[in-house]
């Protein structure tokens, strides 16, 4: 394969997983959970670690770790599909009335994609996240962070296999997550 | 005046000169950036501190010499 | 309202005859000011978990009120808390969350401590100093009194409160079902790793009277239930043995203490939890066999959310947790919760309880989330002029807790109210609450360890 052709699949690739994620920001900001949810791995494994102050060149006790530490969420599609289901009853209160809810999702970068670029079933994938919530009449929580997620080919379409959040927060500074990065 | 020095990575065993004219070996390094535990080696200031340990203040060390 | 108030308290704001509260206790400056000095400053606060700083040299964060503080052990092995503040000029001399030190280094002129506190490092002492600061006066403020009890950290800045013991009386009980392994033997539940800390808008009794045992709110968590994150599979939050036991609320009157109380019938066993996990089953079985035989009759007290005064919350059942509400303001308070597995049970077993706790618990918990916005928006709604003006009710069962109750041979110390029937009553907060204003009021802990006037009283007769 030429180099140029390389760059065009490299493009290509870039622009397929760009438009996917955009997409799927757009399933959680109009509240289509159900459609959102469908884009999950049945084994996906959603991860939110708590952050610390910690010392320079100590940087791997910064993360709480997944699975033996407390976290902010470190869960599987189970209780992702609960979490939908409790804003759908219409009286999860810390949800009802919804929020106003924007992702802005932007430096998509491509990490690594197997087996090849050109035919890519597996893609890890960074990106930063900014996510505005506004709700009732004037709460307001900006949260900002980085996401650095693997997509997985079923069937022709991408599915999320792992979602890693990182929020550049220590003191959480919002009340409550009730909403999906 | 001489350039700053870091000590915060220095390791047991080095040797430094301080502004006093003095000459210590580092004990151990608490990486704070600020303090080091030293031993004296040489002090033409006070000889009575010769061969005591004493916290050193990092403004205090002007020279980093490898240990021998 | 406008100035500072030491008298007025009960029954001005909290008439407990009538269980009218009023609004101000939670909104007003001057009151919240004065908290600081009357209450966070003289009671016993909850720090952390030994098993936070298994070695010398470690340390963590922590606070106390309003007041950043240091839990470490020092390099003999003993363990201090902190004010977290350079005696110079008041820099934090550590801000990170945890790690292992020798020294706590100020960064704003250098002052150094040892992890005993003591003042180690001055720079140019000799110089600019003449080697005349007494550097034994200038070590790290250290707190009053501090207690280990079964690896829990209490501590208080008031040197004339009672021990913690003393503090906790008849409630010690029920600390020890949060501390004690679910098999009963002694001191062995552990923190999981990391600490989860969060900001809620609203006044840090919000959560402190949630957590005193708050039966009547369960409406409010009804979308969960319909969700399902059940420990045992069901969609039901709790376990099978509430189904059967008798379901009190516990205050002990003079402390400010109080509980939801499970207590078993005799002679019956709690029947099996966690069916869709063997593992988790198996082990949870075999402790409850246990405690059975260590404790006997004692094993029949199932604990529940509730509250040490005045700001620690505990929940030794599941999800098996601690809090602390930081006040941080009138108007807000920073949430600290910690989780508890059995430190010998099986990993298996800690990793199914470790999630059940997050999506239960915290700002991301599933119950806690629905918490939060009430806290949240009762608060911003009692701040006004006009809101001020009317008082909240707690009159729910106002007269009809007994002291010395007593189920099938079981005695419970306090005053007591069966809510297995009649679903709720307000008792806890209004032992709460009475003790606040106590404690708002009392110039000292003479005047606050009534439970001392009793026994002398009795000790006369």
């Amino acid at each position: 394969m030429s180099d140029r052709d390389d760059r065009i699949s490299r493009l290509l690739l870039a622009q397929d997983v760009a438009e996917f994620l955009y997409g799927e920001a757009e399933l959680l900001d109009e509240r289509r959970h159900d459609e959102w949810l469908a884009l999950l791995a049945d084994d996906i494994r959603y991860w939110m670690p708590m952050r610390r102050n910690v010392k320079f060149g100590e940087g791997e006790r910064e993360f709480t770790r997944s699975v033996t530490d407390i976290n902010w969420f470190d869960e599987g599609k189970d209780t992702l599909a609960r979490r939908v289901k409790q804003i759908q009853t219409g009286i999860h209160w810390a949800e009802e009335p919804q929020s106003r809810i924007a992702h802005l999702v932007t430096n998509v970068q491509i990490i690594e994609a197997s087996p090849s670029v050109a035919d890519a079933r597996e893609v890890s994938v960074k990106c930063r996240f900014l996510i505005y919530r506004n709700r009732v009449a004037t709460e307001t929580d900006l949260l900002v962070g980085k996401r650095e997620d693997l997509l997985r080919r079923e069937n022709g379409d991408w599915r999320i296999a792992r979602r890693k959040i990182i929020l550049d927060q220590n003191v959480l500074l919002s009340k409550n997550l009730t909403f999906f990065f | 005046m001489s350039d700053p020095i870091n000590i915060r990575t220095l390791a047991p065993g080095t040797r430094i000169a301080l502004a006093d004219g003095a000459v210590a070996e580092i004990v151990s390094n608490p990486a704070d950036g600020v303090w080091l535990f030293a031993r004296y080696l040489e002090s033409p200031r006070d000889p009575a501190l010769v061969g005591q340990e004493e916290m050193i203040f990092a403004g205090d060390v002007v020279e980093v010499r490898q240990a021998p | 309202m406008g100035t500072a108030r030491t008298t007025g308290y009960h029954p001005g704001l909290v008439d407990l005859a009538s269980g009218q509260i009023s609004r101000e206790i939670f909104v007003n400056d001057e009151i919240y000011a004065e908290e600081q000095e009357r209450i966070f400053a003289r009671a016993w606060l909850f720090v952390g978990h030994a098993s936070q700083i298994p070695n010398p040299g470690d340390y963590v964060m922590s606070g106390m009120g309003e007041e950043a503080v240091i839990l470490c052990r020092d390099r003999a092995g003993a363990v201090h808390v902190f004010l977290n503040s350079c005696r110079h000029r008041g820099m934090k001399v550590c801000r990170y969350d945890e790690g292992n030190t020798s020294v706590f280094t100020c960064p704003y002129h250098g002052w150094s401590y040892g992890t005993d506190g003591r003042l180690v490092g001055v720079p140019y002492f000799r110089e600019a100093y003449h080697s005349k600061l007494d550097r034994s006066r200038w070590g790290l403020v250290e707190v009053a009194q501090m207690c280990n009890y079964k690896g829990a950290i209490f501590a208080t800045w008031d040197a004339q409160a009672p021990s913690f013991p003393e503090y906790l009386g008849d409630f010690t009980r029920y600390l020890d079902l949060q501390l004690d392994g679910w098999d009963g033997r002694e001191g062995q539940a552990e923190l999981l790793c990391g600490v989860q800390k969060w900001l809620v808008p609203c006044n840090w009794k919000f959560p402190a009277e949630n957590f005193s045992g708050d039966t009547y709110h369960n409406i409010s968590h009804r979308s969960v239930d319909l969700a399902g994150i059940g420990p045992s599979g069901s969609s039901r939050r709790d376990l099978g043995e509430r189904n059967v036991s008798r379901k009190l609320h516990v205050c002990i009157p003079d402390r400010g203490h109080q509980t939801i109380l499970y207590v078993m019938p005799q002679g019956r066993e709690t029947p099996v939890a966690y069916q869709n996990a063997p593992i988790v089953s198996e082990y949870f079985a075999h402790c409850e066999a246990e405690k059975r035989r260590l404790l006997g009759e004692g094993a029949r007290l199932i604990g529940a959310p509730g509250e040490i005064f005045p700001n620690t919350a505990l929940l030794s059942r599941q999800p098996r947790t601690m809090a602390v509400w930081h006040p941080r303001g009138p108007n807000q308070t920073e949430c600290w919760r910690y989780y508890f597995v059995d430190k010998d049970a099986p990993h298996e077993v800690k990793e199914f309880l470790r999630d059940y706790y997050i999506r239960y618990s915290g700002p991301a918990g599933m119950t806690e989330q629905d918490d939060m916005e009430n806290w949240n928006y009762a608060h911003a709604a009692s701040r006004g002029t006009i809101a001020r003006r009317h008082p909240y009710t707690y009159e729910q069962g106002i007269g009809t807790a007994v002291r010395d109750y007593e189920f099938e041979g079981m005695r419970v110390p306090g005053d007591v109210i069966d809510i297995t029937e009649i679903q709720s009553s307000e008792q806890p907060m209004r032992n709460l609450y009475r003790r606040w204003a106590q404690f708002m009021e009392a110039d000292d802990w003479e005047q606050l360890a009534t439970w001392r006037h009793n026994e002398r009283a009795a000790a006369a007769e």
